[in-house]
This record gives C-alpha cells, structure tokens and sequence, in this order.
C-alpha cells in the first residue's frame, strides 16, 4: 500500500522539476562557493582569473588553522559524547513506560524548542556564577548538551522502528541482556547511531551563537573566525578553509555510508 | 583503546586549560586583523606563544567581558567603548605614557577624548567612514552628502547604506546640519523623514559594500577608507570621497582588561607596538592609518601616500563621536527599526 503511493508520488507532474529545483537550491550556493575558493582576486563574486593563492594563504594562516582545528575537535568530541549519551537514553526511555517519561522527554529536547540565543545567554551565566573560566571546556560542554537532541532523535526513531520480538527471540535462546544487546540490539542501531552522530557533528561545527558567548581565551570557532573577518571584509580564503572542510565532511559522509551499508547486508 | 581513550582526554583537558605560565599572551581581536608576521616577530623577540580570538562586534567584546570571562591580555577597543569601559573601571591603567615608545605616537592621538593624556590605552589603527563613489558614473560636485541623499537621476536605486545604526543616522545628521547623539525628537523626526524619502533610491542597507561597488551594481556608497582602497584597487574608476559637511573617525586602540593574567606581557606589546616598524604592519596588512610617527617610513609603496589614507588638505578634520545617552540611542533603535521594516 505504502509502496503503491510512492509510486504514485514519483509518478506525480512535476515530481521531476520540484526534485531539480531542490536540488539546485541546496547545492548551487556550495558549489559557488568552492568556485570562488579558486578565484585570483579579492572578491567573492568578481571572477579575475583562476589560482590556489587562497589555499596557500590558508596553509600560512595559523589562526584560522587553529579556528578550523577547534572547531573540528569539539565537534568531533561533542558529537561523540551526546551520541553514547543519547544512545543510553533512548534505550532507557523507548518502549519502556515509566513515570516522569514525558518529562525526561521534555528535558532531553528542550534544546530544540528553547531560543539558541536564550540557551547561550544562560549558560554563560551559569559557567560564570559556578566560576568555570570560559574556555575550551566550555564550549565543549555547551555543544554536548545542545547536541543530545540531535543524536537522541534518529537513535529513538531507529529503536521504535526495530522488532522488538528480536530481543526477545535472543532472551528464550538463553542470551544474555549483555549478548542480546551487543549481538541484536546495537548492530541493528548502527544506522541509526551514524545519522544521529552525523547530524550532532555538523550542528556543532556550524554552532556560532552558544559558541561566542561561552568561548574563552584560545577557543576561537571556525565560524567566529569568520564573523569576526567581516570588519576588514571577506575574502576567498573563507571560500577555501571551507571548502577544505566540505571535502572532509563529504568523505566522512561517504565512509559512514559504505559503513552503514555494510551494516545492512551482513 | 583504553589508553588512547585516556590519552585523547589528557589532550583536550589540556587544551582547555591554556597554560597561564609566563610565556603566553593572550589576544581579543577582529579576525584578520593582526598580521601574522608581527605575531611571529614578538614571539622571537620576548619568547612568548601568542594566541588570537576574534569577536564580531564591540557588543559581543563588552559582553563577554562584562559577564566576568577574564583571560585576556590584550583587547581591542573602539574609540567610544574605551570610553566606557574606563568608566566601567574594566580595563588596567598600564601607564602608556610613561613608556619608552610612546615619544613614537603623532600629537594629534595623545590627547584623546576617550582617553585624555593616554593612561589606559595605546593606538592600533585609525579610519574613518565617509563614502566611496563611482566617478565613471557619477559626474558634478562628489564631495558632499548631496550624492547619497539629494542623487542626480542616474544615482536612483544604485546607492548603497552601510547596516549599521550610528554610522547611517549621523551621515543624516551631517546633511541636515543637527547636531549628533540628539536627543531631540523633532530633529530625529526630521532624520527620519530624510532617510525615508532616500530609501526609494537605496538599493540596499549593507555593510560588505566592495562586491556591490565593483560589481556595479551600486554606484555611490558609504564606506571604510580602507575597504574602499581594496575596492579601488579592484576597480580603479572607485573614488573615496570626504564629503564637506564631515565625516566619521574612528580608532582602535590597544587596551589591558582587568585581570589580565600576564600584566608585564601584555604592556611589553603595547610598547612594542608602538615602534614605528611594528605599527607600520599593521598598516601594511589591514590597510589602516596607525597613528604613529615614521611607521610611513616602513609602510608598503602607494599606501601611506594613498587618498584613502591621506585625506586632501581641504578636507574637513574627521569628527569622533562618543557614546551617546541612553535617549538619543532609544531615537536612534525607533528610526533604525521604522526605517528598515
């Protein structure tokens, strides 16, 4: 049934041209900006001829390397931690009736609802009123939390979707919750896992409103860089540094989809 | 896997606590706007690791600081938010006038009204805000404000205004010969309806305003010198024009936030950036005027000598302009909002 409506969706006037114009829509500006990454001149939007001189500054530029390698290891860390985290929510909170559910459910999206600048304001209070000096940790901790929902969603959704009489066919065969859990329970989540780490990743990377507010000394982000280039205008290098990490996301993308399909198959 | 796990957590603990031993310092800064080769070159001379961290508005600055982050050596501040932030008692009285250099900076930056007989703070760069013009497309008198707001027929819808509230209003001001930071509402009424009969002709409100001159899409503008040097490098029809009914100045200095974990680093840079050679980089690299005698000396062929940096010698002086009262900002926020919704 499900399938025959699909079917008839694709087969829908139009489908072909809307799908086109989304797709322009969402890739043309990326694909403009790795194009001026390659432009001889100053300018973002006048073509003076083609030349690496931007990646070569990149490669000279220490700040915005040290901007680009922050940025980079706070999300890689951030993602991690509110994924493993999220991943013990879901198993507690999914397919399990207890009191005070909705609430824990409340407080673990809350991110998602509450105004970002809200949520910056506040924890650059809080830091401050316990005395945490504002720096790396901060940033980090403020991205795990705001990350949780990211990674929370796909993983509970993955839970639901899954037979639970799996779980159970492993039990009367005398696995242990351990064995059931590591053998049935976790391969099955695995696509779950990567789309729910990848999502918490790029929202961190791209973070800039928490970020500036709880960032201390010698915690500057790839996007506060950029913010803070604005004064003295942008040139292409920013096109380069960030399509040096478009390549990176996109081969990470990649990989985590020949994992998953690997998944799937075995 | 254990171990590596316990090794990443050692790195990145690490990294969030800086070292605050000696040999650090400690920069707050706009992006790009302290050249690298100067931050190489005070690393060898004093043995220190130095670190830069960029915020995009003296709002987010005085934020931070405010709210207690400390951390920070050196901070660059906005003429009007030294100002404040002498009064706000944020910043330390370092004594720039007793130092060695300081026989380097030009008369003219010494007694300054956000800080008269500079105690707190040492100059960095200087611009000022006036406007840039097309001068293949625009022909008769360019040196005044008529040219944004009373433009010849060709000018109509080819006119771009910085986004920024200050800077838009007092050019207002400017043309209709009221004074700045007004708190009278007849006078901002008057602004208003100035800035609203222009609107027709604007083709956009906004501060990134090379590419639209360059491009042609906008043919007079309002403008930083130095950006408007980039923009005329790129196309050399680009004028930058010092309207006769004045203009805004504007300068960056170098100041000591309270706190500061290495006292004697940061006033060694201060120092250090107050020799003509040094300062002089600084041009070189963000295109601003420094403020300090014989850094023209050092300065890059065609930059010191540049219209942008030099203005001509019946140019009005440019005006600075303090923080205004809480009133007149009120005025100013209800105009800025009427005139853009």
């Amino acid at each position: 049934m499900s399938n025959a409506r699909l079917k008839d969706l694709r087969a829908f006037t139009g489908f072909g041209s809307v799908a086109a114009g989304c797709v322009i829509f969402l890739y043309a500006p990326i694909l403009f900006l790795t194009v001026y990454s390659f432009n001889d001149g100053r300018s973002v939007s006048q073509w003076s001829g083609a030349s690496l001189r931007w990646y070569a500054k990149v490669l000279h530029n220490s700040d915005i390397q040290a901007a680009a390698v922050n940025s980079l290891i706070i999300a890689t860390v951030a993602a991690t931690v509110a994924t493993v985290l999220a991943l013990g929510a879901a198993l507690a909170m999914t397919n399990n009736r207890f009191r005070g559910e909705e609430a824990a459910y409340a407080t673990i999206t809350l991110p998602l609802m509450v105004p970002e600048i809200v949520t910056a304001v506040a924890s650059l209070v809080f830091f401050v009123s316990v005395g945490f000096s504002l720096g790396f940790t901060t940033i980090l901790l403020a991205h795990i939390v705001f990350c949780i929902p990211f990674a929370y969603l796909p993983i509970r959704a993955r839970l639901e979707g899954m037979d639970a009489t799996l779980r159970s066919a492993a039990a009367d065969l005398y696995a242990s919750r351990r064995q059931a859990f590591t053998k049935i329970t976790l391969p099955l989540l695995v696509p779950g896992l990567v789309s729910g780490w990848l999502l918490a990743f790029i929202i961190s990377l791209d973070d800039f409103i928490i970020s500036s507010m709880v960032a201390g000394p010698g915690s500057t982000t790839l996007p506060m860089h950029i913010y803070g280039m604005l004064r003295l205008g942008i040139t292409p290098e920013v096109n380069a540094i960030s399509s040096l990490m478009l390549i990176g996301s996109t081969l990470l993308v990649i990989v985590a989809g020949v994992l998953n399909r690997g998944g799937k198959t075995t | 896997m254990k171990l590596r796990a316990i090794l990443l957590t050692t790195a990145v603990l690490g990294w969030a606590v800086p070292a605050l031993a000696e040999g650090d310092l400690f920069i707050y800064t706009w992006g790009e706007y302290t050249p690298p080769d100067l931050v190489t070159k005070f690393e060898k001379e004093f043995d220190v690791k130095v670190h830069i961290d960029t915020f995009d508005s003296m709002e987010t600055m005085l934020a931070k600081l405010r709210s207690g982050a400390g951390g920070y050596d050196i901070v660059v501040a906005g003429d009007a938010t030294v100002q404040v932030m002498i009064a706000e008692d944020m910043i330390e009285k370092i004594d720039v006038n007793a130092m060695p250099n300081y026989a380097n900076v030009d008369d003219k930056w010494k007694d300054v009204y956000w800080d008269a007989g500079r105690s707190y703070s040492a100059p960095w760069a200087w611009g000022s805000t006036a406007l840039i013009v097309d001068t293949a497309q625009v022909t008769g008198d360019i040196n005044t404000l008529d040219v944004l707001f009373n433009p010849a027929e060709n000018v109509k819808g080819k006119i771009n205004m910085l986004r920024d509230v200050n800077d838009v209003i007092n050019m207002a001001q400017r043309y209709l010969g009221v004074p700045r930071c007004n708190e009278s509402p007849e006078d901002m009424k008057k602004v208003l309806e100035l800035l609203q009969t222009q609107k027709e002709w604007v083709k956009s409100y906004n501060s990134e305003f090379k590419e639209p001159m360059v491009s042609g899409e906008a043919i007079v503008s309002m403008g930083w010198n130095g950006y408007s040097m980039r923009a005329r490098e790129e196309k050399p029809t680009l004028a930058y024009v010092y309207p006769k009914e004045g203009y805004t100045g504007w300068m960056d200095n170098l100041t000591v936030p309270k706190g500061a974990p290495d006292l004697d680093n940061a006033k060694a840079f201060v120092n250090f950036m107050m020799a003509p050679e040094n300062a002089a980089m600084v041009s070189n690299y963000a295109r601003y005027s420094n403020g300090i005698k014989g850094s023209e000396a050092f300065m890059d062929a065609g930059l010191s000598d540049a219209p942008e940096l030099t203005p001509p010698a019946d140019a009005p002086a440019p005006e600075f302009i303090p923080t205004c009262s809480p009133e007149s900002v009120k005025l100013y926020d209800r105009v800025w909002t009427k005139l853009l919704n």
